[in-house]
């Protein structure tokens, strides 16, 4: 009788396994899943406090979020962002750790400090910082104007293109030394080898790096594909406290704007908001599924 | 196949928890904004204050003692002295009695403290009392009726506070709000930049804009200085300009933007300004009193009557400034209001009855009202409505800032005259669209045009 109660070893080691995992799905289901559920539920309701019903038809919220104007001038903002921004920065990202990469480089963690540094910069502080050095009397206009290149302060934060442009270099100062890091984990990763071989073939070094270095890097430059994607499909904190999303809500993106629906201005409409969350989830999705079909050659 | 069937799946879950950030938002858990957002309210600190210690929304907000209110306020320059003065002046006869002020760190704190408290259920958060800004209370009580405690019982006599304020906190004839500062906004202007202009206070008193406009491009041509600057970022000035005008942007409920004349001129005025270098667009709230008002770059300020604090941290500038009506189209005196809050009982209140005689003896004009608004005007520059209170000496006196003009008396005497116009719950969205829409045709798009995609959009927007 006894005998048969008894778990195998195996059995002993299966049960300890979800033991630990059994907290951490627990957690993950009520701080994460749950919430999405609820906001998917949410997504189908309507109006504000005490109006706040089933919307009718049920994807009320789905359609309306095409016919707004403003929504869908959001969405323009954030690929204008995604478009520009995301290349230049994963390719000054990939150079700077080929640069920083070489063997013979004096001070070279000292370099990756310094390129890495901005990311440990809270992302409120640093859009703060770059507002008052792009303000109309801040340090770039002064620099500018010293140095003869203009002759009057450039309203920098209050024309659509320059405080677009604003934007994106914030991005690339911030995000550029981030994936940086994993591009250097990725080279390091290559055999030394490898290199001396091409260059017993005779390849420059312009060939080394395409034909060799970055399919070898190919799996990391998805995954920093994605995860940019995905960082920028969400920008928030540069277009709240940069600028606010204006001149004239040209620079808002998907999330300020959902954001705004919520909190921000007057009475939430949490229907909404989370109908256009679920649109950003969907448009996220998408993208990187594409990613990895297009990097993918294996099958 | 199978394998990127499940990579995507796995990258579309991936991408799905990084996302639960935007989902729980779309939920009740956010967190309030942080103080960054602090810039934009009409009735938002003086930029210092913004960087002011953050009160945590789950801070201490009950009030323990039988003689103990709780309640949050966001200016500790302007309104908080006005609360200290009303806990001092009801000290007088509950010496028990202490009020527990919760400094939040601006306005919109306290409406996303009331949004997530409505919309979980959980009113425990909320403190006995909260200081609101008149312009949201109306949608805030229309929403979330529940939220609140009405001031019917209250034993407040309405026709010795302002009719123009208290329009505000009457939602469906109850009586909600017991008024604290009266927004009645001031058109100030430099005395002595005038002079070196050639030209007077009298001569900027009761004039056209478009008299008003030649004298800005003379003042720019002659000293440099714009003669009014606005945070273009919640921009107050089409709707104070439409008050003072007694006409309103919005007509039985809904947007009049297009084929409103008055509204169209105002703002051909305010793009002329804009364009001649008159006006100072400023890019947000900080730029605004920072860069312009307190860096000394205008001759005039035109807002809300709490913008006094911000221009006299100028001092080297006081005495020369002095305070006179608003132009109009047609040239008559104007008046306006912009801005100003009231405090609120919460249905969270355990103590409705103390937190209702508090109210009414000290700001509801009660036997406390004089002691409360004298101190509140001393402490904090806080103007009242309360008609019986401002006959206080404290309010004859001139100012030494205004060259001895006894502003808060021609504040009152002005606020009187504000007109009462059409209100709406959407007036941020309005706000939100025509600022938008003077951006655009300053750089070359048409008004008509605008005007008609901005009444679009509120409508839009209306429909929830």
């Amino acid at each position: 009788m006894e005998k048969k109660k008894k778990m195998s070893l195996v059995a002993k080691q299966r049960a300890a396994g979800w033991m630990f995992l059994i907290l951490a799905t627990a957690m993950i289901v009520v701080m994460s899943f749950y919430p999405m559920v609820q906001a998917l539920i949410t997504s189908f309701k309507t109006g504000t406090g005490k109006n706040f019903k089933w919307a009718d038809p049920w994807n009320y919220n789905y359609i309306r979020m095409f016919q707004d104007k403003m929504f869908m001038k959001s969405v323009g903002n954030t690929f204008l962002y995604l478009i520009i921004q995301v290349p230049i920065m994963l390719i000054l990202a990939i150079l700077l750790a080929q640069l920083l990469n070489n063997k013979d480089l004096k001070f070279r963690g000292l370099f990756r400090t310094c390129v890495f540094l901005p990311c440990a910069v809270s992302l409120v502080s640093y859009s703060l910082i770059f507002k008052s050095i792009f303000a109309t009397q801040g340090l770039v206009n002064m620099i500018l104007t010293k140095m003869h290149i203009i002759s009057e302060n450039i309203n920098w934060l209050g024309q659509t293109n320059t405080a677009r442009f604003v934007i994106i270099i914030a991005l690339i100062w911030r995000w550029t030394g981030y994936n940086m890091v994993f591009y250097l984990a990725g080279l390091q990763n290559i055999e030394y080898s490898v290199y001396e071989a091409a260059k017993i073939d005779g390849a420059n070094a312009w060939k080394t790096f395409w034909y060799m270095t970055v399919p070898l890097l190919k799996p990391v430059i998805i995954m920093t594909f994605i995860m940019s994607i995905n960082g920028t499909l969400q920008l928030f904190d540069e277009s709240v406290n940069l600028t606010n999303g204006g001149p004239a809500n040209t620079t808002i993106t998907m999330s300020h704007y959902i954001y705004n629906n919520s909190f921000g201005q007057g009475v939430a409409n949490f229907g909404y908001a989370s109908a256009m969350s679920f649109f950003v989830l969907i448009l996220v999705a998408i993208l990187a599924a594409i990613n990895l079909k297009v990097g993918d050659t294996r099958d | 196949m199978k394998r990127k069937a499940l990579s995507i799946i796995l990258a579309s879950a991936m991408s799905l928890s990084l996302l639960a950030g935007c989902g729980s938002a779309a939920e009740q858990t956010a967190a309030p904004a942080d103080d960054a957002q602090a810039q934009t309210e009409t009735e938002a600190a003086p930029a210092a204050d913004a960087a002011a210690e953050e009160a945590a929304p789950t801070a201490d907000v009950a009030s323990e003692g039988e003689h103990e209110l709780s309640v949050y306020a966001w200016d500790k320059n302007f309104n908080i002295p006005a609360l200290e003065a009303a806990e001092k002046a009801y000290q007088t006869v509950d010496p028990d009695f202490k009020l527990n002020i919760i400094e939040q760190s601006a306005s919109s704190d306290v409406e996303n403290a009331v949004t997530l408290a409505a919309n979980s259920g959980d009113y425990s958060q909320l403190p006995d009392i909260v200081l609101f800004q008149d312009h949201y209370i109306q949608n805030y009580v229309t929403n979330y009726p529940d939220a609140w405690i009405d001031l019917e019982d209250a034993g407040i006599d309405w026709s010795n506070l302002g009719a123009e304020k208290i329009s505000y906190s009457t939602i469906g004839g109850k009586h909600y709000g017991a008024p604290v500062d009266n927004g009645t906004a001031i058109f100030a202007y430099r005395t002595d930049i005038l002079e070196e202009c050639g030209y007077t206070i009298d001569d900027v008193t009761g004039i056209t804009w478009e008299r008003w406009l030649e004298i800005g491009r003379d003042v720019k041509a002659k000293t440099g200085k714009y003669l009014l600057s606005m945070d273009h970022n919640g921009d107050d000035l089409p709707y104070m300009m439409m008050q003072a005008e007694g006409q309103s942007q919005w007509k039985d409920g809904q947007p009049y933007f297009v084929g409103n004349d008055t509204l169209k001129q105002i703002l051909e005025v305010i793009i002329t300004g804009a364009k001649d270098g008159v006006i100072y667009l400023c890019n947000d709230w900080s730029e605004y009193t920072d860069t312009s008002i307190i860096g000394d770059q205008v001759a005039g300020v035109f807002n809300g009557n709490w913008i006094i604090p911000t221009m006299e941290q100028v001092s080297e500038n006081s005495g020369k400034w002095a305070i006179t009506t608003i132009p109009t189209l047609s040239g008559k005196e104007g008046y306006a209001a912009n801005g100003g809050s009231s405090l609120y009982i919460t249905s969270n209140c355990s103590k409705p009855e103390l937190a209702k005689a508090f109210l009414a003896y000290t700001f509801g004009g009660g036997e406390g009202a004089i002691a409360t608004y004298d101190d509140a005007l001393r402490n904090g520059g806080v103007i009242g409505t309360c008609i019986s209170a401002s006959k206080s000496d404290v309010y004859q006196e001139g100012v030494d800032f205004f060259n001895g003009q006894s502003i808060y008396a021609d504040i009152v005497a002005m606020g009187a005259n504000v007109p009462v116009v059409e209100q709406s719950d959407y007036h941020y969205n309005a706000r939100t669209y025509i600022q938008a829409a003077i951006t655009n045709v300053i750089n070359g798009s048409d008004l008509d045009t605008e005007l008609q995609g901005a009444e679009d959009q509120v409508k839009f927007e209306m429909g929830q």
